[in-house]
């Protein structure tokens, strides 16, 4: 092959090849949420007692917003890391949970077997877990307690993952007090 | 070159483009939390299903491998579709609707990513590979159409060269 063309097309390809390479370091389906450093989306929704909780009645103490179904398994894996962080964060952080693609009855029916950690709230065609850019469950977004999201976790959360963020949230909400 | 040997370095070009601009990785343009107005006039009926189908076939399925929206049977996108529906049955736009779901969801929720920045890359590369590939092959093969080998293309003169001129023109 004539030198010149094997040059000149490898000098073309070479930086797309780099370009492909990079991209090989990082899995092509873990999509960083745009709302990071962003006001959470404000919702208004009903829990299972009919109580409504608003995303304005979360501000002022760090948020746990965790989107979960009782038909997933990683979601029941996570549950009783998530009531040992809500016990020993009680009084200084807020926990909450979005009912995706499930029936009310169904969580129900599962609380009563498993306890509640938080407020479970009922998301009707999940147009919260939509404003939140949920794509499974479990996903969990950690609010601070301007409003603003700090942190989503796509998966399984862990409990010192989660306990260093909130550790880090109420650090950082304690030094804006004192500004 | 060779039409095999073309080939042979401009797929990989074309690969190369079509993929390099991986949109999972682009950044969501900057917009406010707030609800703007609606744009366009309310629809309803068959006006409403076809603006529906329309923004739906352009937003990329969270849960699927290259499906769209519209086209997706998953729980999730039927909900997206859902939301699409009420948002242009108010008169949301379609640039207007698609915006809103880029704000949670990133540039990854468009199917064809936006034709900005990095992503010119994969708009137009191909077509530049194309454009010359086309010029390689015109610039190959019109010495054969004019009678002349690509060998033989240099030769000022017009003259075959010959293993007689060759060795004519040897230094005795």
């Amino acid at each position: 092959m004539n030198r010149k063309v094997l040059l000149v097309g490898l000098i073309l390809v070479a930086p797309l090849l780099a370009v492909l390479a990079s991209g090989l370091r990082h899995d092509p389906r873990e999509v960083v949420s745009p709302l990071i450093g962003r006001p959470a989306p404000g919702f208004s929704l009903a829990d299972l007692d009919g109580r409504t909780l608003r995303l304005e009645d979360l501000q002022g103490q760090p948020a746990v917003v965790n989107f979960w179904a009782t038909w997933c398994q990683p979601c029941a894996a996570e549950n009783p890391i998530f009531s040992a962080v809500a016990r020993r964060y009680a009084g200084r952080a807020r926990f909450v949970s979005v009912i995706y693609q499930d029936s009310p009855e169904a969580i129900r029916a599962y609380e009563q077997q498993r306890g509640r950690w938080g407020s479970t709230l009922v998301d009707p065609e999940s147009r919260t877990a939509i404003r939140y850019g949920v794509y499974g469950v479990p996903e969990t977004f950690l609010i601070d307690a301007r409003g603003l999201v700090r942190e989503k976790v796509t998966g399984m959360v862990s409990f010192d993952g989660l306990s260093r963020s909130l550790e880090e949230m109420l650090v950082a909400s304690a030094i804006e007090d004192k500004l | 070159m060779s039409l095999p040997r073309f080939t042979a370095f401009l797929l990989p070009l074309l690969f190369a483009a079509t993929c390099g601009a991986d949109p999972a990785t682009a950044q969501a343009s900057a917009a406010s939390q707030s609800d703007p107005a609606p744009l366009g006039p309310p629809l309803s009926g068959a006006a409403l299903d076809r603006a529906t189908e329309e923004v739906a076939s352009q937003m990329r399925c969270p849960v699927c491998q290259g499906l769209s929206v519209a086209d997706s049977p998953a729980s999730s996108a039927v909900d997206l579709k859902a939301e699409v529906r009420r948002q242009v049955a108010l008169g949301y736009t379609k640039e207007q609707v698609i915006a809103s779901f880029e704000r949670s969801y990133g540039e990854f929720i468009r199917l064809e990513p936006k034709a900005e920045g990095f992503n010119w890359l994969v708009w137009l590369a191909p077509i530049a590979a194309l454009v010359a590939g086309a010029l390689v092959i015109f610039f190959r093969l019109r010495p054969l159409r004019t009678g002349r080998s690509p060998a033989t293309a240099g030769n000022a003169g017009g003259t075959p060269i010959t293993r007689s001129t060759r060795e004519d023109s040897r230094p005795s």
